[in-house]
């Protein structure tokens, strides 16, 4: 484990190196309170610190509150070393946010005894971050596919429509239906189902750019959103999600399988001024019209909707696309 | 090998102190005496201009410095010193200076006559 000492007496920082090497920790060492705050806030810094009371520049205590004061790295802990022995004075350091003071001259034993009781701390909060992480994954993605769940690429579609109306930069809705999945599942079982959706959604996944959005909308049903996808692209890329599903089988435990979609595409910056709801029927619609030409195919939403406009009018026969 | 008297510099505690590393002692040795001179020019120059706070800040390195090598008595003497620069007894302070300066030759002279490889 990385830890860093700041000293500014020579001796005393050889000797704490020597020892904390000995005991297999990867040592940084500096001579004041200024450099070892710039280590500290660094993203790939120690977490563990040794900091001397008495230095040039920035004093230990001073450097407590600095480090503390950014919020979006790992915890640091922090050991005050001192030859001060006052009662005021381990109150003082303890309350600039040190989580342990040491007197010197420190006796090793003791000095390990404690930075193992920082390590467990920081392997804790490892552990605590670790659990919160995945309860954020739980709850913004579905548990089938780990693509965004419903609710956050709703929510991630009405932020990119806003920003596309307010920049005027074009955005792609794709809404993907795969095809006869009630046969795949009502012949083969849920399970092989479950197969052809992770395996869907991870070519999906893998067909987009990664500043783009793919979510589980439903059941069957992807929702793709394209940033900055300009006209002309939108039907090649959207072409090209649909060929990732039906160009090559998909390996299920019941042998290989060739799986389709159908899909409904709405394109355009500008977006009139109807709510995500409204646009999500249109592409719905766009999907549907995908299907009934026969499925495997995509179908586009009228491309260009005048900025008051209230409605669009599906195109399907004209727009199919294959 | 000569042992230092305890009261000056209690080597048996050092060296317990860094299990029995000969050869850290002596770096660390080697490191005291290149910076000692500097320090104690600092807190010499701080003495006479009556500069407490700074006689207060060289007398807390030194004491830190001493601790660590067990030296006691140097160290004991710093702190008197670290104090006497906090409450500003000017006075007082050559006569600790004189005692420091005494006891830091006793100090160097016991770790040149130590025989650790360098």
């Amino acid at each position: 484990m990385k830890i860093l000492i700041a000293d500014d007496d020579p001796v005393s920082r050889r000797l704490l190196e020597k020892t904390l090497l000995l005991a297999g920790y990867d040592v940084v060492a500096v001579p004041n309170g200024m450099a070892a705050a710039e280590q500290l806030c660094k993203q790939d810094g120690p977490r563990l610190a040794l900091l001397d009371w008495e230095m040039p520049e920035l004093d230990g205590p001073a450097v407590c509150p600095e480090v503390r004061k950014k919020k979006d790295q790992g915890y640091v802990y922090m050991v005050l070393l001192t030859s001060k022995g006052l009662k005021t004075d381990i109150v003082t350091g303890l309350g600039s946010g040190a989580d342990d003071y040491l007197t010197k001259p420190f006796d090793s034993g003791e000095l390990k005894a404690r930075l193992r009781t920082g390590q467990r701390i920081l392997h804790l909060e490892g552990r605590l971050v670790e659990a919160r992480e995945n309860m954020r994954f739980k709850a913004t993605h579905d548990s089938l596919t780990s693509l965004f769940n419903r609710g956050v690429i709703m929510e991630l579609l009405g932020r990119e429509i806003s920003r596309s109306r307010r920049e005027r930069v074009p955005t792609a809705i794709l809404l993907c239906d795969v095809d006869h999945f009630k046969n795949i599942n009502d012949t083969h079982g849920h399970l092989i189902g479950d197969e052809v959706l992770q395996e869907a959604a991870r070519r999906l996944l893998l067909s987009v750019r990664s500043y783009d959005y793919v979510g589980r909308y439903g059941g069957e049903e992807f929702l793709i959103i394209l940033n900055n996808c300009d006209p002309v692209s939108a039907p090649r890329r959207a072409e090209e999600i649909r060929r990732s599903l039906s160009d090559t089988t998909i390996q299920t435990s019941v042998g290989p399988l060739l799986v389709t979609m159908s899909m409904g595409v709405h394109q355009t910056e500008n977006w009139g001024v109807r709510t995500v709801d409204e646009l999500l029927h249109e592409v719905d619609s766009a999907m549907y019209a995908a299907k009934a030409a026969g499925r495997n195919r995509i179908s586009f939403t009228k491309p260009d909707i005048p900025s008051d406009a209230d409605h669009v009018v599906p195109i399907e026969a004209e727009k199919s696309f294959r | 090998m000569n042992v230092a008297t305890p009261s000056v510099l209690n080597i048996t505690d050092l060296l317990s102190r860094v299990d029995n590393d000969r050869e850290l002692v002596s770096e660390l040795f080697f490191i005291f005496k290149s910076v000692f001179p500097s320090h104690l020019q600092r807190l010499t120059d701080a003495v006479a201009n009556e500069l407490s706070k700074q006689v207060e800040t060289e007398s807390h390195t030194l004491k830190g410095m001493l601790l660590n090598l067990s030296a006691a008595r140097a160290a004991a003497i710093a702190a008197d010193l670290e104090n006497m620069g906090r409450e500003k007894r000017i006075a007082a302070m050559r006569g600790a200076l004189t005692e420091f300066q005494s006891e830091a030759e006793t100090l160097l002279s016991q770790m040149e006559s130590l025989e650790f490889p360098q």
